[in-house]
């Protein structure tokens, strides 16, 4: 495979994996959308990091 | 003679060229932020711009955690990890006293333990024959070189694998997680950082002090040092938690892994968590370390568009030690609770103990990994 084809190949794997889990979750309830800031929000992130252990 | 005609051209025609090649990918980059923006959250596509921002940076600078480390080594060059105590230093000046000062804000703290041990040692071995850290990686392949694209599938593989296995990992030995913003404030905590970064600028010294005289200050590197330093402050307060980059590719995977059927989240003790399963059940796009990832490769990308970039050929074997080295860098940072992202530039940047814990074991395992990059000739004579 060549260099080209590895990055068309690269990218088009990228954005069918997004599109497809994007379509297959449960629909975004915009209500519960978060603030842009996290600071100062009053709200705890909730995201997973790696550094933590669970 | 060709050559001659392109450095004829008006200075002006030439610089077209490249903004010329970017100006798709921006475009499709900020349609891609206005989708989130509206169907997903403006936060994500502020996150997606911070991503992006961040691959710019690595990608524009260069910024390799790998090739300073081992430019250190080898020519005992310390550009690099200059630029890289310079990152540090100003992002935990940045981000000590918001974690102070915001109790929304989270410092990315591991537990030291054995899986930290040998986790971080792994990691400092494969990152030198992958070329490439966890963001490394990513922005590799978003430059287009095609072992780090590889890389990448594989390791969101070892990162999902290392999920499985860590709560046998930690059963091995495990501490609490310490935070030295919690114990001594934010003051107290840049003292400690501070000193613990001189101490590195002194061992470097130490090190390169027999070596030709190189300037220590380096133009590329301190522009990354500055850029990341905001984008990765900008992450803190926005996602309300710090730069990481291995959580979005073992999420990959266990997508992948229980679309496939392959895999019960509600059997992995990991996955089965409560935060873990609903982040495994919503969209990818609402994931916050996914979508920092996301913006990295479309920055890095945006910059490929406008340089040429080209991987060296390399040899089967090259290629298969390489992308074993890939599968695990991805199971050994999960152990080791973060890359030189999570680990090194979050946990040191936000107080944690396991940062300042990963940085020799890491730093032991690539002197190691040199040694067996040599063997296999990744490094041309």
């Amino acid at each position: 495979m060549t260099g080209r084809a590895l990055r068309v190949a690269f990218w088009a794997l990228l954005a069918a994996f997004l599109a497809w889990d994007h379509a297959r979750a449960p629909r975004i309830d915009l209500r519960f959308e978060p603030p842009l800031l996290a600071a100062g929000s009053g709200r705890q992130s909730l995201g997973g990091h790696c550094a933590l252990p669970k | 003679m060709r050559a001659d005609a392109a450095l004829a051209r008006p200075v002006a025609q030439r610089a077209a060229g490249p903004a010329r090649k970017r100006l798709p990918i921006a475009l499709l980059a900020a349609a891609f932020a206005a989708y989130l923006a509206w169907s997903v959250s403006v936060r994500q596509a502020a996150l997606f711009v911070v991503g992006a921002g961040l691959g710019v940076a690595l990608a524009g600078a260069r910024f390799g955690f790998t090739t300073g480390w081992r430019t250190l080594v080898v020519a005992r060059d310390p550009r690099g990890v200059v630029g890289q105590v310079v990152l540090l230093a100003l992002a935990s000046a940045a981000s000590m006293p918001l974690l102070a000062h915001f109790p929304e804000l989270a410092a990315a703290l591991g537990p030291p333990s054995v899986s930290l041990v040998v986790g971080a040692f792994v990691f400092g071995l494969t990152m030198q024959i992958a070329d490439g850290c966890g963001s490394g990686t990513l922005y590799k392949a978003g430059l287009g070189v095609p072992l780090n694209a590889a890389i990448l599938p594989l390791f969101a593989l070892g990162s999902f694998a290392g999920t499985l296995h860590l709560d046998r990992w930690l059963a091995l030995g495990a501490l609490e997680p310490v935070g030295l913003v919690d114990r001594f404030g934010a003051g107290g905590a840049l003292a400690v950082t501070f000193a613990g970064l001189a101490l590195a600028l002194a061992a470097a010294w130490a090190w390169t002090r027999r070596a030709p005289r190189v300037a220590w200050l380096d133009r590329r590197w301190m522009a990354g040092a500055v850029a990341l330093a905001v984008f990765a402050t900008l992450n803190l307060v926005i996602a309300g938690q710090p730069w990481g980059v291995v959580y979005g590719f073992g999420l990959w995977g266990a997508k992948v892994a229980t679309a496939a059927g392959a895999f019960d989240p509600a059997a992995s003790w990991f996955w089965s968590q409560p935060g873990n399963a609903a982040i495994l059940q919503q969209s990818v796009l609402l994931d916050v370390t996914s979508i920092t990832n996301v913006g990295i490769l479309a920055g890095a990308l945006w910059i490929a568009a406008g340089s040429a970039t080209s991987g060296r050929g390399l040899t089967g074997a090259q290629w298969a030690i390489g992308l074993a080295a890939g599968f695990l860098m991805g199971y050994s940072s999960r152990l080791a609770f973060g890359c030189n992202v999570g680990a090194m530039v979050s946990g040191i940047t936000t107080g944690s103990l396991h940062g300042w814990l990963w940085v020799p074991l890491a730093f032991a395992g690539t002197v190691v990994g040199l040694r067996v990059r040599r063997r296999f000739g990744f490094d041309p004579r």
